[in-house]
């Protein structure tokens, strides 16, 4: 039995559907990341499953149990907001405490799950100082903290790193991780970071304009993604998007070279997009040469801007350093090579 | 230089609010007698004999208790009422919200004057006439639209978020009320709680018709100068002795008010 089940969920906002009809499930103990632009409703789906929002069709159960129309704390979960929300007139030790004192916990065992949950984020110092007194990254772990000390069957983040600093960022992602490992719950983290996405989640749940786009572990995301959407948004830098024409059942021109598909349906007639990520210019295949406009170095490998039969290509170069202007010879590997039809959808 | 040229014009409004302070209070130190002689001029040998007068013999002892009563009670329930109907207003979904809000905000415009021959009908009716409580309810009833109005738009500033991880936390809706609302309103509750302080502690027209038989202080006041029209010095003790506690409201909570006012937690 799955921890958390979406079953055709929607939302709709006065007359605007937000959340189209999403159907999914979540294991104990797994942590999924909900990814997507900025606008697509992944806040909105975490706060119905939350309680925040009511749902407008379709169920939510959690733990087995239909808590669709349940209260947020009947749902036995917990959430830490993009802001934090640490209520500003109370200590840390009594923002961690308040559920706690909610349920009637005396102040003595509150003070002790307080102290524990304190000790697993290494904030002791900061238990009897104000939220306003704390830094961004320690109000950061006061908020998780006070999500541990419930004991939720559920946690939930909506962007929880994204007032941070980026030093600070990389780390806490880290520490969310590790929190994750020793406490074994299941998770659900919304972020438009697809970097965060792919380093955190077992399991990345892909949404676009209130539709789930695709689900699944974050390599499978990268190698083999279902459309064009999920392909430009999973990576970065972006995947290599090349307009084609079949020129056989299996085969397509790109650049006057021919590239033979391993493909277990025949390619439609008609436009077709060639999908070749920066990383996968090499190996086996027809040579094209890219002349470098723009060459941004990273140190360990250097990415050049250029283009191929007029469409922008980024092409990732390791082993030597190139230069504006150089011209830089490619791979076109069908072995990486992904082609999606008009439509948008992948064809395999 | 534009310090100093603007320092004049000050200084006299500053001078213009002090003056009669200083006026009321010179009188009040003068014997009858000396006041006729010399009105303007400085006490000569100051006398307490003007308020011990006020206090005992003009009751101004009772009419002041009956204010306090009046205005403590009225300023309390004002806040407890204005921070329960700001949240609602300002944090929970309930159907016709904006209609009870403007509704609200629509009764601000109506002067009392207008109102008071239902308000006096409705006082009777219920059998307030003459009861401290019943004063208590009417200065209630005319202050809380404008209180509602300040604590919705001081709740309405607040984020969201922090109601909602109460909810999470377990809080049900009197619980993040309790909570979490009612202490972080303190800034705006205090503000509120002063102005209608004033308003309660200086009122004459609502007492004058509630309180017919026992009087506040205010009346009382008003009423020395009926019954003595020429002794200034006795009104003038009157009017210091009702003075004395706002202007100790005053330089207890200074900073609140001023913070508040700088805020923006009075948009009156
Ligand atoms: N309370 C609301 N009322 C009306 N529209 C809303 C409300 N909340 C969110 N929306 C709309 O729903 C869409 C999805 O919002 P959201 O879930 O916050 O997106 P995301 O978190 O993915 O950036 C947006 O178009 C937003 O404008
Ligand atoms: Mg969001």
């Amino acid at each position: 039995m799955s921890e958390l089940s979406l079953t055709g969920v929607t939302k709709a906002f006065g007359g605007v559907q937000v959340i189209q009809g999403v159907d999914l499930s979540i294991e104990k103990g797994e942590f999924v990341v909900f990814v997507g632009p900025s606008g697509c409703g992944k806040s909105t789906l975490l706060r119905m499953i939350a309680g925040l929002e009511t749902t407008s069709s379709g169920t939510i159960h959690i733990a087995g149990e239909d808590v669709t129309k349940a209260e947020p704390y009947d749902r036995h979960i917990a959430m830490v907001f993009q802001s934090y929300a640490l209520y500003p007139h109370m200590t840390v030790a009594e923002n961690m405490g308040f559920a706690l004192r909610l349920q009637g916990v005396a102040a003595p065992e509150r003070r002790a799950l307080v102290t524990e949950a304190a000790r697993i984020l290494q904030i002791e110092p900061l238990l009897d100082r104000k939220p306003a007194h704390l830094s961004g990254g320690q109000r950061q772990r006061v908020a998780i903290g006070r999500a541990i000390t419930r004991h939720p069957k559920v946690f939930l983040f909506d962007e929880p790193l994204s007032n941070l600093d980026a030093e600070l960022r990389v780390q806490t992602r880290l520490e969310i991780a590790r929190l994750h490992q020793a406490l074994g719950a299941t998770m659900i983290y919304v972020t438009h970071d697809q970097t965060e996405a792919m380093t955190l989640a077992h399991r990345i749940v892909v949404l676009r304009a209130g539709r789930i786009e695709q689900v699944g572990r974050p390599t499978d995301l990268y190698d083999d993604p279902d459309n064009l959407f999920v392909a430009g948004f999973i990576g970065s830098p972006k995947m290599n998007f090349l307009p084609v024409q079949a020129s056989g059942p299996r085969e397509i021109t790109v650049a006057g070279q021919t590239l033979t598909l391993a493909l277990s349906v025949p390619l439609p007639t008609g436009p077709l997009t060639l999908g070749l990520r920066p990383e996968h210019l090499s190996g086996e295949g027809p040579q094209v040469t890219l002349v470098a406009e723009v060459v941004e170095q990273l140190g360990q490998t250097s990415y050049a801007h250029g283009k191929i039969d007029g469409t922008p290509v980024i092409a990732e170069v390791r082993g030597h350093r190139p230069q504006v202007g150089e011209a830089i010879p490619l791979t076109l590997n069908p072995s990486r090579a992904l082609v999606f039809g008009a439509d948008g959808q992948r064809l395999r | 230089m534009s310090k100093r040229l603007l320092s004049i014009p000050m200084a006299l409004i500053a001078l213009s609010c002090l003056y009669p302070l200083f006026f009321a209070l010179n009188n009040a130190l003068k014997t009858n007698k000396e006041d006729i002689l010399n009105r303007f001029g400085l006490a000569t040998s100051p006398t307490f004999e003007n308020f011990t007068q006020a206090w005992t013999r003009s009751h101004l002892s009772d009419y002041f208790l009956n204010s306090v009563t009046a205005t403590v009670g009225a300023v309390l329930l004002l806040m407890l009422l204005a921070s329960m109907a700001g949240f609602a207003l300002a944090i929970l979904r309930f159907p016709l919200r904006h209609l009870v809000f403007i509704a609200i905000l629509a009764s601000l415009m109506i002067p009392v004057q207008v109102v008071l021959v239902p308000f006096y009908k409705t006082v009777i009716a219920f059998g307030l006439l003459n009861t401290r409580i019943g004063l208590i309810l009417s200065y209630t009833a005319f202050f809380l639209p404008f209180s509602i109005y300040l604590m919705t738009s001081f709740y309405a500033g607040l984020p969201r978020e922090l109601t909602e991880a109460a909810r999470i936390d377990g809080a049900r809706f009197w619980q993040v009320w309790w909570f979490v609302m009612l202490p972080l309103g303190k800034p705006a509750l205090i503000t509120l709680g002063i102005l209608n302080a004033l308003y309660c502690w200086n009122d004459v027209l609502i007492s004058l018709l509630v309180l017919q038989d026992k009087r506040t202080l205010m009346v009382g006041i008003a009423a020395l100068r009926g019954e003595y029209t020429t002794n200034i010095p006795l009104l003038s003790a009157g009017i210091v002795l009702a003075a004395l506690p706002i202007v100790a409201i005053y330089l207890i909570f200074q900073r609140q008010i001023v913070n508040g006012i700088a805020t923006g937690a009075v948009k009156g």
